[in-house]
């Protein structure tokens, strides 16, 4: 795996999630996404303006090049990343000189990372499930899906976040 | 000096998130798939050319099960064939030529999605082999979907395990009729509407195509009830367990409606 903020990891990472969204049929409950982890390796210093943009082409990108309706992703994407930095402050470490460049698993901590990158994804599914959902499906169902996706989304970032960590 | 950079880059990405909020809520609402398959033809090639390859790797694996039904396809396609042949002695005699009210067109799946709120198919049928917009798609099953988009060798479908799709159906024997929407869950289950509660629908019950548009002959099989309730106390809603398994789904026809034009034609008048 490559180094995080390398655009070849941010290439990779994305064709991953062209192929879970394409090939892997998981059922209704679950949607997968790996949009959170690429938005959280996104370097700090980046702005927030550069961070948003970032996001939209990431969501609407994948919008377009896999089955879905174009502006869920995208929508989705931006929404967690806008107060990227705000979480990280509270969540992670509230000294703004603090010079880290991408919080990465080995040095915050599991604990840290665990809730950073949980908050992440729990803000982009809570807006993607509710933007496809809303209105044509039942509350239990939206319940259960944000529930569902929320804990297979992190699983499956902490697996990817576990070599990155051991490689840079 | 710091502090107006500070509130001007603040001010501006707040504008930003709200013009980025607002554009994707846009491409939401306008549901742009169809636009979006045209505008991105190039790049739908491309991936159409994976799509085409990946779907023989899946079809070689599943050849099996996709054997047995065609078999079973075949099965009552010669029965049917042997009752069209005995009507068709009865009929030698009349010289008036009919053109048939449908076409069909066979396709292959090279690309389908069953786990979304919005799933679709890609057909290796496009505008070259008079495919068009509108046209719907079926299999001896049940009803796939409609034609939402082509381009000159593809035609993107809009699955009816789709929130969006409804399909007009009917009861076998009492022939009470009404919408039909996918429920959302289950890639097997819809639900069947409006349909008013003096009729009694037992479980087994066929559910037909009805007919009632350009886009689907009638009486192709879509499944059975599962259970009925009624629905705010004026019709009921009955489950149904479609016959169609939209996983292992690879060979559909595109059906053409050869009265389609003469009926829109129709209803333009009437405008």
């Amino acid at each position: 795996m490559n180094k995080p903020g390398n655009i070849l990891f941010f290439v990779l990472v994305f064709l991953l999630q062209l192929v879970i969204s394409d090939y892997l049929h998981l059922g209704p409950w679950v949607c997968l996404t790996l949009i959170p982890f690429l938005i959280l390796h996104i370097p700090l210093s980046r702005s927030p303006h550069v961070v948003m943009l970032a996001a939209f082409g990431l969501g609407l990108g994948l919008d377009i090049l896999s089955a879905g309706v174009p502006g869920l992703n995208a929508f989705a994407a931006v929404l967690a990343a806008a107060p990227r930095k705000f979480f990280y402050r509270i969540l992670v470490n509230s000294d703004r000189q603090d010079k880290t460049e991408v919080p990465l698993l080995k040095d915050i901590g599991l604990f840290k990372y665990l809730k950073y990158l949980t908050v992440l994804v729990a803000i982009y599914l809570a807006a993607y499930i509710l933007l496809d959902c809303v209105s044509v499906r039942p509350a239990g169902f939206i319940a259960v899906k944000f529930a569902a996706s929320t804990v297979a989304s992190v699983l499956l970032s902490l697996l990817l976040a576990v070599p990155i960590q051991r490689r840079s | 000096m710091r502090n107006r950079y500070g509130l001007l880059s603040t001010l501006t990405a707040i504008a930003l998130f709200i013009v980025l909020e607002t554009l994707s809520i846009l491409l939401v609402v306008e549901n742009g798939v169809v636009q979006r398959y045209k505008v991105m033809g190039a790049v739908r090639s491309a991936q159409a050319w994976v799509w085409t390859r990946t779907s023989r790797i899946r079809y070689y694996f599943n050849y099996k099960a996709e054997n047995e039904r065609l078999s079973a396809e075949n099965l009552q396609l010669r029965q049917q064939l042997a009752r069209y042949a005995a009507a068709r002695a009865e009929l030698d005699s009349l010289t008036l030529i009919v053109e048939p009210d449908y076409t069909f067109l066979g396709a292959t799946v090279i690309k389908n999605s069953v786990d979304r709120q919005h799933n679709h198919l890609i057909l290796d049928r496009g505008r070259k082999e008079g495919v068009e917009t509108g046209m719907g798609v079926v299999t001896a099953q049940g009803v796939v979907g409609i034609v939402g988009a082509v381009s000159g060798h593809y035609a993107y479908v809009l699955s009816l395990l789709n929130v969006d799709q409804t399909v007009s159906a009917k009861l076998a024997g009492s022939g009470a009729f009404g919408p039909m929407t996918w429920t959302g869950v289950e890639p097997d289950r819809a639900v069947l509407r409006e349909i008013p509660v003096h009729i009694t629908a037992a479980p087994g019950d066929t559910v037909y195509t009805s007919g009632f548009s350009t886009i689907y002959p009638p009486d192709i099989p879509i499944g059975t009830v599962l259970e009925s309730k009624v629905s705010k106390g004026s019709s009921q809603e009955l489950t149904v367990r479609l016959f169609e398994n939209f996983r292992t789904l690879h060979n559909v026809y595109i059906v053409k409606d050869n009265r389609r034009q003469e009926i829109e034609e129709l209803y333009e008048q009437a405008r």
